[in-house]
């Protein structure tokens, strides 16, 4: 008995936490807010466990490994940056959507470099649950010279398998 | 890199592990928290009813700026969140911890669910109820 009532706490406390959207678009929105605000939990609960991350020519092949290896910087980049919707497109349909996203980015770096780009963004969405959740982000740049650098960064930082 | 650090982007099947790579090279931004990440190496003692709000852990990351244990006392007040295991997204607040056990506040439930190379970060942030 007592058994069953620590699953059923487990549960309850998971299904708090699980938050997903109603709508594919509210949940990207929600996972940037999540950023911005440092709230590492809410960012996470928006994610599919299915999730796949192409960033910047990296991949990120599961939600655990973006969660630790790119989440964190994310953030970073989140809180020290703004991120203004300039355009989006919605579509798809039934349980599968996808959210085509630009941004125009603008803050500083750490040594006062000024960030001023353009990211793309496709989100593809599944929604379980009556809730919409990431099961793949895909972010460029239109800034050609940042898109190179940051894949030859990637390819020279590789570790050997 | 240190075997737990190994070990950990092979349980989460990331090819590179923790890449310092990429975007996160080209722009740099001051940190937002400071956090740690680490890796559950042993679940604490269950009490009376079952439930377990301790494990045994160690850091992992880059070597360069991972340390070897965790700051005894210092990570109280901070909040833990799991991102691997059946409690991923689940968040807590450290009550108190040594330099290789951990303990959450009893006010978010227990830590039941979590389990031996369950990967987590611990962020210098309250935990918003």
């Amino acid at each position: 008995m007592k058994r069953l009532g620590l699953v059923l706490a487990c549960l309850v406390a998971c299904s708090a936490a699980a938050q997903g959207a109603r709508l594919p678009a509210e949940a990207v929105d929600a996972f940037h807010a999540a950023l911005r605000n440092k709230d590492t939990a809410a960012a996470l609960s928006l994610l599919d466990r299915g999730l796949v991350v192409y960033e910047f020519g990296g991949v990120d092949p599961t939600a655990e490994a973006y969660a630790l290896n790119h989440l964190p910087f994310d953030m970073d980049l989140a809180v020290a940056s703004q991120w203004k919707l300039e355009t989006r497109r919605v579509g798809g349909e039934g349980n599968e959507r996808w959210v085509l996203s630009t941004y125009r980015v603008n803050g500083k770096q750490a040594d006062g470099t000024p960030i001023d780009q353009v990211t793309l963004e496709t989100v593809i969405l599944r929604r379980s649950g009556g809730l919409f959740r990431i099961v793949h982000f895909h972010w460029s740049t239109s800034d050609a010279g940042f898109q190179a650098r940051s894949q030859g960064q990637r390819t020279q930082g590789a570790a050997p398998r | 890199m240190r075997f737990a650090t190994r070990l950990a982007a092979a349980v989460l099947g990331s090819g590179i592990a923790f890449a310092q790579a990429g975007h996160d090279d080209v722009v740099r931004v001051d940190p937002a928290l400071k956090r740690l990440a680490g890796m559950i190496t042993a679940l604490g003692e269950p009490d009376a009813e079952g439930r377990i709000y301790s494990f045994r852990g160690t850091p992992i990351g880059p070597p360069a700026s991972t340390p070897k244990e965790y700051p005894p006392g210092e990570l109280r007040g901070w909040r833990l969140t799991f991102l691997a295991g059946q409690r991923f997204s689940a968040a807590f607040e450290v009550q108190a911890n040594t330099a290789a056990e951990i303990t959450v506040s009893a006010a978010d439930g227990p830590l039941n669910g979590i389990a031996v190379r369950d990967v987590f970060i611990v962020e210098e942030i309250e935990l918003k109820r």
